[in-house]
């Protein structure tokens, strides 16, 4: 049959992590991990493995001293703005697929505004802007537009929306978007394409390739990610790695960010194939700022409180608070039912007090309207 | 494998000709050092007076291919002037991209270097420039089409070793072109530290034309470029960083 969208794609070789998942790992690989001075897909694998669970406390060790070291005592903050619920793709996991029975939102571009004039006055400077997949509701226009009144509020305005072609991303760098956060779901090509069950979202090179045509069009920061437990967090968090050092060695003026997403079976309606627990999750990231000791490490609200608390600082250096996942929902309006459950539910005050008794500084902005 | 354009070289060690006391001692020192890639100035070529000529002695070995370099040029525009009358002289595609305007220390132009190099590899030259250990300029020469790049250890004839290699692996981190350590190093074990650290190359010329035996050292620096490459590869032990918190960090993992 055929398909406007390639159902199984081939990760190309410099993204392939297959030649380092064949290794096992002993405690001395670890050791050896722990104390390099030139980290690697080696060292990752290494400090990813089963091996390197015994190591959490030396690892977190090493983070917190990497994590002090390249941003210091503080922790960056933003909040999303869902703009839309209005999706056209069928992600097997998502509150938001395009055959859920959820009444349908998207804000217009009054409540749009009086929805970032609530997130300002909280005291927020890098919002993250969200829609679905690709759909007539909220398409590249309706984007464009609600990032110009984004960029009039805030310094930092970041999309985290659907693939676009290079000129659809120019088009949304000229309006003032700064950043894009395009996570991979997953990287297995077998499981992206069970999991993705149908829309234009089916097409996982076409996905892959965006962070590197955002930032060909123009956007200066890219976020990368992948959803934890829908794949084999070792192949997924190799790839991403791969993926993360290919755009910072091609891309190289750009800013890269690497969030941890996790579905968590006890609070969403979709069981995770392979469920990655609180201590796994904190392995990678210790992993990860070893590896990558000077690229913001992000933890959002999917997490719970006493987990955000012990991560912050401790290769975490970019937090959201205070979010909502429904549309809208920070002003007058707002819909019901959410992405997906928020599990730190605290104020911006509470928050910023434990980052504070942790002496850690909250920093709302950091970067300035006029560099675009 | 050091592979440079298109052409590729088994041995990692790169020979300056300048600097020996005659030619003579400076065949030797290249066959001692196994080089396949030897760098001479095109103000050292002179076809009208044979014994002043380092190109034709140096153009009769097999085995070895000439890079001639821009030495001397003040500005862009001499550079590109010398690398083409370099080519057409010795017929080789190779250009060392050297410019420093300053007599005295010797320092590489930056921004004339740039300039020269991008024009140069838009000509079809593969080209190598010779630059101070500076990642952001590392990456402007790859975008503009550089084979490799050569970051300095430290000035010029001064035996100062590795002392930029904070910023050298910085380069080597992100370069997805050859990094090629040129200039400063003094000991054949700063040659090894440097293919220790991921350099894919050293370019060496006093340390080893200013020694009492030139051949001599010239295959102590081949041995020293082999030695950090092999230890390289098979993967050094790290120093002990592994310290365990007094109050753990991990306790809210339960």
């Amino acid at each position: 049959m055929d398909t406007p969208y390639p159902t199984t794609a081939t990760l190309p070789d410099w993204l392939d992590p297959t030649p380092w998942l064949e290794q096992s790992h002993t405690a001395a690989d670890v050791r050896h991990a722990l104390g390099t001075e030139s980290p690697n897909e080696e060292t990752l694998a290494a400090l990813l493995s089963p091996a390197a669970a015994e190591f959490l406390e030396p690892m977190a060790a090493r983070a917190q001293a990497l994590t002090r070291r390249h941003f210091g005592r503080t922790v960056q903050l933003y909040v999303p703005l869902y703009l839309s619920s209005w999706c056209s793709g069928g992600c097997a996991y998502c509150g938001f697929a395009s055959d859920r029975q959820t009444e349908r939102h998207a804000l217009d571009y009054t409540s749009v505004a009086k929805e970032l004039d609530a997130i300002k006055a909280m005291g927020f400077e890098e919002v993250l802007l969200l829609t679905g997949e690709r759909c007539p509701k909220a398409d590249v226009d309706y984007l464009r537009d609600c990032v110009r009144i984004a960029a009039q509020k805030f310094h930092n305005v970041a999309i985290e929306v659907f693939p676009m072609a290079e000129e659809e991303y120019r088009i949304l760098a000229e309006a003032g978007a700064t950043s894009v956060t395009m996570y991979q779901e997953t990287y297995h090509p077998e499981t992206y394409d069970l999991m993705h069950r149908w829309g234009p979202k089916k097409d996982m090179l076409n996905r892959l390739e965006a962070p590197a045509r955002a930032l060909s069009g123009g956007l200066r920061f890219a976020g990368l990610g992948a959803l934890l437990g829908l794949s084999d967090p070792q192949y997924d968090m190799l790839a991403l790695y791969r993926h993360a050092r290919h755009l910072q060695k091609t891309y190289w003026q750009a800013g890269l960010t690497i969030s941890f997403p996790r579905i968590r079976n006890e609070v969403g309606g979709f069981d995770a194939p392979y469920p990655v627990d609180e201590k796994m999750l904190a392995q990678i990231i210790f992993a990860f700022r070893i590896c990558l000791p000077d690229v913001p490490l992000v933890l959002s609200t999917r997490e719970g409180a006493a987990f955000r608390d012990g991560m912050a600082g401790l290769g975490i250096s970019k937090m959201s608070i205070a979010s909502k996942t429904t549309v809208g929902g920070y002003g007058d309006a707002g819909s019901e039912e959410g992405q997906f459950d928020v599990s730190d539910a605290r104020g911006l005050h509470e928050f910023c007090d434990m980052l504070r008794s942790k002496d850690l500084e909250p920093v709302f902005k950091n970067w300035d309207s006029t560099y675009r | 494998m050091l592979k440079l354009g298109n052409i590729e070289f088994n041995s990692h060690l790169i020979l300056g000709t300048g600097k020996f006391s005659d030619t003579e001692t400076m065949i030797r020192a290249i066959e001692a050092s196994g080089t396949e890639l030897v760098t001479v100035a095109l103000r050292r070529f002179n076809q009208d007076k044979p014994d002043d000529d380092l190109c034709a002695p140096l153009a009769q070995l097999k085995n070895v291919k000439l890079m001639p370099n821009t030495s001397g040029a003040m500005n862009a525009k001499e550079a590109v002037r010398a690398a083409q009358l370099g080519r057409e002289l010795s017929g080789s595609p190779f250009v060392k991209v050297e410019i420093h305007p300053n007599p005295h220390h010797l320092m590489p132009d930056p921004i004339e270097t740039y300039a020269a190099a991008k024009e140069l590899a838009a000509d079809g030259f593969i080209v190598l420039p010779y630059i101070p250990a500076d990642p952001v300029l590392a990456k402007r020469l790859e975008d503009a089409g550089c084979a490799a790049v050569m970051p300095l250890g430290a000035a010029i004839g001064s035996g100062g070793g590795l002392s930029t290699a904070d910023m050298i692996k910085l380069i080597i981190r992100d370069s997805n072109i050859p990094v090629i350590v040129d200039a400063g190093l003094r000991a054949p074990s700063e040659a090894a530290r440097a293919m220790e650290m991921g350099c894919d190359a050293c370019l060496v010329n006093s340390a080893i034309a200013a020694a009492k035996d030139p051949a001599g050292m010239a295959k102590a620096f081949a041995m020293g470029v082999e030695t950090g490459r092999t230890a390289r590869n098979a993967g050094l032990m790290p120093k002990s960083d592994i310290a365990i918190a007094t109050s753990p960090l991990t306790s809210f993992l339960g």
